[in-house]
């Protein structure tokens, strides 16, 4: 039975440049005990959908057309009273960044049970009891409703939010991004959660996403949003398989998958049209590689394909040719266009000569930089560019003079732990690990943006804190780093070619030709095409892509041999983020460029890294060849963050974590081993002793009690992981 | 958690004293060391050599700086201000003692009615935001505080006081009642007294009561665009519920802690219209202190408006740690 | 504003490219332009003080008489409390002697109301606008070390900031006034010592955000020196702050000024509007009910005290735009 059915729905912002139309003749049904997965990325109006349903738009937005029928009654026609009484009784939603949805000033079971009795209208025993139950649905500890929402971890507040949606026992519930922002293991615990309600409690779920792991993990139907439309229907195991629109089937090959990892990703280049104007033919067609003179004329509409299954395309009775087809990353290649937001639209066919002219010339740049190229295409013992060792960072919190006033106790936290590893010229290395395990700290160690407490770091045989002045000057030459945020990477008041001279003129490059000249041969090599449109930009006149190129330009101007990125892709939409990753990756090679990603994506690092090294708690606890390290897991921790990332694919499901979520603060040194908490393997000596490094010939190495001389010791945990 | 607000509590209370033992140091510095000589406008020129000598030294003046300073650290923690060089024989204790409580009548009374008025204004202006009402209501409140008090309280005396006749022009009343005034309970419970209040506070609270309207404004924009409040819609909950109980609950304690500074400084700030309507407080008395060059007096008064600003600041603190429950916290750790 | 650097140059010796280059001043200049132009308020704030910058230039052609000097009629009588022509009842308030021209009348020792309000604007907008640049200067480099340098310093800057916090403000200018000789300078440097306690707040706050954004970090990364990052990257951000602080300086100083010149503490060789409210309350004007000598001046105070805060207001919705009326 058909719960929610939309029909034709449009919606239009009012903004001062214009009306937005963000969602253009929505048609979507939910059958009761479905779980829906609506995919597409920032800006395609999934949100706007969202808050259409429940009517909660903002003051500008306003419902144009269509129809709302949620069992049998036109949502449109309801009173603003009779609309605000359905809402979590009947449709649960749980907005975006919804970690941040709770009351701050308030007790997270205050806010719950006020919410039992107000809108419930449960009295205050009964309040309470259903309050107790309900956490322990979302598998809460009840102590836990005594505390206020800051005590809570994003994952625990994620779980009180569903709490609460589930409260008033809704038959149809929304969820806004739910996992988005949370640490892969945390993400996977949610999920079961989701997973695990959707059985219990018989759940009809609509879940929007811009990740399609997350939907093959938990939906069984898939609707994927592009430019305000519904471009494709269908059931999860068909869309998977064969993907019938050219949108998912760019997006199925964009995610890195960990299963059946890839050579070259697929990069949907080209940015989405703009929905002030939307294009009079297939919204798509600007970005598709399939495109036939028809698309830009005639707009395709959402129609019968194959058995219950829809697509919005002009070939989709070719698709199965097509598809074959799409497995070329070339074929996405060629529509590599990076436009000017106020540019001319024009197609730069010839990209691959044009980027081998580029490299001609740079190699012929002033500095021994050429030289640098040179050696890093050989292999040898001397080939080590950067070397640690031992090395630790502390951070001293409280204390000081005004600590003391407070009363604050001086506590020291333990960031980063005696690490040791070596990165040779032109090779990348990948760091890896839950938010807090210390990675970006490193990287900041990488190019002394902090200093080391403890430790040597020596880049190219010259100890890192030793430098000043001149020598300093010479390795922030070499060394760079990449930014997480583009949005924040650019100072906001500069123009996009004062951004990219500065490291220029403070390395002492005078002339305003060779600068320009610089700057503009860079632009081209991060595909910033033609350069001199972007010179004047500022960084909010471009979309977040471009603005990663941009940083990613800014990082290269000096022609560094050293490149730190650290989540160089997390900020960005999925179709847009295989075209930065090949790209740096390309010009890594190109220019041999030793590089470290640090990512908490390892299908990410899988695909971009030659090594990885996995941390825990400011120690590398297994570092080794990214292929051993994914298919051949020795660590526990490595192995429970493998089984934790969700697969793109519904037909693998994941094996059941057996460590908790839940990072504990890095405020004390361990005797033993870090993870000894949370290990399901824990051994009795690995509380008392520090657990020794197992290498095997690749340079596999683990740090862990199983595979040394203890490995006999008893074990503390049964094979469920519950304490013995 | 506790131990966190304890810690927080016990350290902002150190800091506080810190601030106030500089400020008395400065304030001494300020009195001994000022241009002019302190004793100047007192002496006699007729007054012999040992007669100023005698004078120097019941006043303590004729140590050397540093014992000047001792003496007058131990005198404040025993919380003897000395005597005033006008009325000889008054200690001026004495005098603040019988200003200080007519100055918190006025205070009070004015930040009360400022404060109601201005947090439901605030609320109002936020739930009419955009509106021609909005704009007018929030340009008028800049006005009143554009407006200079003692002017408002002038053209409040002209109108009520001399041009009407409905309430008198100064003082808290006729001396032959004030003189039957035994306790501050006759005072409290007479009419009159009153009568004598209502324009200075009117006048106090037409200025004040922009401050808490603009704020609980602005903090009810900045809630109201919280993602809890988003949550609060979705999950049915009425407007008026999430905007009073939600929005205002949580935008209000910004601004009651506005309240608590508030009273500090305008107990400093009410000097000007104690003056105008000859409200005998702290703040005139100050005023005529200065001017007579009554050194002790002047310094005894600042000392104490001081004094009670570092208390109300002190006091803001405590409230905001209480009323959220994130300061505790995270003044406690502020871990990455 | 300054001319914008271009930038020219030859790109692979053929194609000529010319190009804004953007300076933070632009920027500022931009911020400036956005505010006067959705504000307008703030617009009209900015004509109020151009309107009372332009009298106080030219006070001595547009007054009448000089405002100090008590005025005589032709038998040598003082020209005292006489009200403005246009008020004047024919038959009771006779002139003789003299030619009533007085657009709001004489004080009660013959002195030109009019010509007084016009010299007042003078030391309102010279103590307005002097405190502003002190307080502005003073609250953003504090600010800027504060929160730049953080350590010793930081715990320093904000320790003295809290002392000036605890320091009762209208009482410490009254005491500064009494000690030194009565100047309007009294009031610009009582100010300059305790206002800026706000400014720099925010200020160090600001620098606080600003310092942790990852663009300052890049420039660190490529090898800026700590000067460059103060001045190139963190300096222009917090500039349109400094220039909110100022423009409200203004008007308390304004405020200020007048109530410490009613309070008696002023030179009374210098007119102020305060001064003139004084005058006019130790006169017993208000019994008089002498509206031409006490509205005009506090009108006065009022409109310039409020062209400062419309200004204000118009930078805290471009700089806080969630305050915004939207």
């Amino acid at each position: 039975m058909t719960i929610l059915s939309i029909r034709n729905l449009k919606v239009d912002y009012a903004t001062q440049d214009g009306v937005v139309q963000a969602v253009d003749g929505v048609s979507l049904d939910v059958a009761e005990g479905q779980h829906l997965g609506l995919i597409g990325e920032s800006g395609c109006g999934k949100t706007t959908l969202l808050k259409a349903i429940v009517q909660v738009l903002p003051r500008n937005g306003r419902i144009v057309a269509g129809e709302i029928n949620f069992k049998g009654t036109d949502l449109l026609q309801l009173s603003r009273t009779d609309m605000r009484q359905l809402r979590w009784r009947e449709i649960a939603t749980i907005p975006q960044a919804s970690m941040d949805s709770l009351n701050p000033v308030q007790r997270v079971g205050k806010q719950l049970t006020k919410l039992l009795s107000v809108r419930g209208g449960h009295d205050k025993r009964a309040a309470k009891r259903r309050a107790v139950d309900l956490f322990d649905l979302v598998g809460l500890d009840s102590d836990r409703l005594s505390h206020y929402p800051h005590e809570f971890s994003g994952g625990m507040k994620q779980r009180a939010v569903i709490a609460m949606a589930l409260a008033l026992e809704p038959s149809l519930l929304i969820a806004d991004e739910p996992v988005t922002a949370l640490d892969v293991i945390v993400q996977h615990q949610i999920l079961e959660v989701l997973r695990r309600l959707e059985e219990e409690l018989n759940l009809t779920v609509m879940l929007i996403t811009h990740d399609i792991s997350v939907v093959a993990q938990v939906c069984d139907s898939v609707a994927v949003m592009y430019a305000g439309r519904i471009v494709e229907q269908a059931d999860a195991g068909p869309f998977f398989a064969s993907p019938a629109h050219p949108y998912s089937l760019g997006l199925q090959q964009a995610f890195p998958n960990l299963a059946r990892p890839r050579d070259q990703l697929v990069s949907i280049e080209g940015y989405p049209p703009d929905l002030r104007e939307p294009p009079t033919g297939c919204r798509f067609a600007e970005r598709c590689p399939f495109v036939l003179d028809a698309c830009h004329s005639d707009d395709p509409q959402l129609q019968l394909v194959g058995a219950d299954r829809y697509a919005a395309c002009l070939r989709s009775s070719e698709m199965d040719a097509l598809r074959l087809q799409a497995e070329d990353p070339a074929l996405w290649q060629q529509v590599e266009v990076v436009q000017a937001t106020a540019g001319p639209q024009e197609t730069w066919g010839d990209s691959a000569s044009r980027a081998q002219d580029g490299s001609a010339e740079w190699a012929g740049q002033p500095g021994a930089y050429a030289d640098a190229v040179a050696t890093g295409s050989d292999s040898g013992a001397d080939d080590i560019l950067l070397e640690l060792r031992d090395v630790s960072k502390r951070f001293k919190v409280g204390g000081g003079l005004a600590g003391l006033l407070r009363g604050d106790k001086e506590q020291t936290v333990y960031a980063v732990n005696n690490i040791s590893f070596s990165l040779r010229r032109g090779e990348s290395l990948g760091l890896a690990g839950e938010s807090g395990c210390g990675k970006s700290t490193t990287g900041k160690l990488l190019v002394k943006l902090l200093d080391a407490s403890d430790g040597e770091i020596d880049f190219d045989g010259v100890d890192l804190t030793a430098l000043d002045g001149e020598n300093l000057l010479g390795f922030r030459r070499r060394a760079q780093l990449m930014f997480q945020n583009p949005f924040e990477a650019l100072n906001p008041r500069f123009t996009l070619y004062r951004s990219l001279t500065e490291p220029l003129i403070i390395h002492g490059w005078t002339d305003e030709n060779e600068r320009l000249e610089r700057v503009v041969e860079t632009l081209d090599r991060v595909n910033l095409r033609p350069a001199e449109v972007f010179l004047d930009k500022y960084p909010h006149q471009l979309s977040g892509g471009q603005l990663q190129r941009v940083v990613l330009a800014r990082a290269l101007v000096l022609q560094p041999d050293f490149l730190v990125a650290d989540e160089p892709v997390s900020m960005l939409d999925v179709s847009v983020r295989a075209g930065i990753l090949n790209t740096t990756r390309r010009l890594a090679r190109e220019l041999g460029l030793a590089t470290v990603y640090i990512s908490h994506d390892l299908s990410l690092l899988q695909y971009t890294c030659d090594r990885i090294a996995i941390m825990y708690l400011g120690e590398i606890v297994e570092i080794g060849p990214s292929q051993q390290i994914i298919s051949n897991p020795q660590h526990p921790y490595t192995q429970a963050l493998i089984a934790a990332v969700p697969v793109p694919d519904p037909t693998i499901e994941n094996p059941p974590l057996r460590i908790r979520e839940g990072v504990p603060r890095p405020t004390e040194q361990f005797i033993g081993c870090p993870f000894s908490q949370r290990c399901p393997e824990v051994m009795e000596a690995c509380l008392s002793v520090r657990p020794p490094q197992v290498s095997d010939d690749e340079g596999h190495i683990t740090q862990c009690h199983l595979y040394g001389e203890h490995s006999a010791s008893p074990k503390l945990k049964d094979s469920n992981g519950t304490r013995a | 958690m506790s131990r966190g607000i304890a810690n927080y509590i016990v350290g902002r209370f150190l800091q506080s004293v810190m601030v106030l033992w500089v400020i008395v140091t400065l304030l001494f510095l300020l009195f001994r060391l000022a241009p002019s000589n302190p004793m100047a406008s007192y002496i006699d020129t007729e007054f012999t050599k040992e007669q100023e000598q005698a004078l120097l030294a019941r006043f303590g003046l004729d140590r050397p700086l540093h014992e000047q300073y001792v003496i007058y650290l131990i005198n404040l923690l025993k919380l003897d201000l000395g005597d005033t060089f006008h009325y000889a024989g008054t200690s001026v204790i004495d005098i603040l003692r019988a200003d200080l409580p007519n100055t918190l009548y006025l205070t009070l009374c004015s930040l009360l009615l400022a404060y109601s008025v201005g947090v439901l204004g605030g609320i109002a202006m936020a739930a009419l935001r955009g509106s021609r009402i909005e704009r007018v209501g929030t340009t008028f409140t800049l006005m009143t505080r554009a407006a200079p008090q003692f002017w408002v309280g002038m053209l409040l005396l002209t109108f009520f006081a001399f041009q009407w006749k409905l309430l008198p022009s100064s003082g808290i009343g006729p001396a032959v009642v004030r003189y039957r005034w035994e306790t501050e309970w006759d005072k409290l419970l007479s009419p009159i007294f009153w009568r004598h209040m209502i324009l200075p506070t009117f006048t106090l609270a037409v200025y004040l009561h922009g401050l808490p309207l603009l704020l609980m404004r602005s903090n009810m924009l900045e809630v109201l665009d919280q993602d809890f409040i988003v949550m609060g819609r979705l999950a049915g909950y009425s407007e008026r519920r999430l905007m009073i109980q939600y929005a205002a609950r949580n935008a209000v304690l910004p601004v009651l802690t506005a309240l608590t500074l508030g009273i500090g400084y305008s107990i400093g700030g009410n000097v000007v219209i104690e003056t105008v309507f000859a409200w005998p407080g702290l703040g005139r008395t100050l005023v005529r202190a200065v001017q007579s060059a009554d050194y002790p007096l002047a310094q005894g008064a600042f000392f104490l408006i001081a004094l009670i600003i570092v208390i109300m600041n002190f006091i803001a603190d405590l409230l905001y740690s209480l009323l959220d429950p994130r300061v505790g916290a995270s003044a406690q750790a502020q871990i990455s | 504003m300054q001319q914008e650097a271009m930038v020219r140059g030859e790109l692979r010796g053929k194609k000529t490219v010319q190009f804004r280059q953007g300076s933070a001043l632009r920027q500022l200049w931009e911020t400036n332009l956005e505010v006067f132009q959705r504000d307008k308020l703030a617009l009209l704030g900015l004509f109020i003080f151009a309107f009372f910058t332009l009298v106080a230039v030219f006070a001595p052609l547009i007054a009448p008489n000089d405002p100090l000097t008590p005025l005589k009629d032709a038998n040598g009588d003082w020209i005292k409390d006489v009200v403005p022509y246009w008020m004047a009842v024919p038959g009771e308030d006779e002139a003789e002697g003299y030619v009533n021209t007085f657009h709001l009348g004489t004080t009660n020792i013959g002195r030109d109301i009019f010509s007084q309000l016009i010299y007042g604007s003078r030391a309102a907008l010279l103590v307005g606008f002097s405190a502003a640049i002190a307080v502005a200067v003073i609250g953003t480099v504090v600010g800027l070390l504060a929160g730049y340098y953080g350590g010793w310093i930081d715990t320093l800057l904000m320790r003295a900031a809290d002392v000036a916090f605890g320091i009762p403000f209208i009482p410490f200018i009254i005491v500064i006034s009494a000690f030194f000789d009565p100047s309007i300078w009294n009031v610009v440097v009582a100010m300059a010592v305790l206002l800026w306690r706000d400014s720099s707040r925010v200020i160090r706050s600001q620098v606080l955000v600003i310092k942790e954004q990852a663009f300052v970090s890049a420039a660190k990364v490529s090898g800026a020196s700590e000067l460059r990052i103060i001045f190139v990257y963190i300096a222009p951000s917090i500039l349109p702050l400094s220039f909110l602080y100022g423009t409200l300086a203004i008007a308390w100083a304004i405020l200020t000024e007048a109530s410490v010149s009613f309070l008696g503490f002023s030179d009374p060789d210098t007119i102020s509007w305060g001064y003139m409210l004084q005058d006019a309350f130790n006169s017993l004007a208000l019994s008089r009910e002498a509206f031409y000598w006490i509205v005009p001046p506090g009108l006065c105070i009022m409109l310039t005290v409020m062209a400062g805060f419309f200004i204000g207001r118009g930078y805290e919705e471009v700089l806080f735009p969630r305050l915004r009326r939207m």
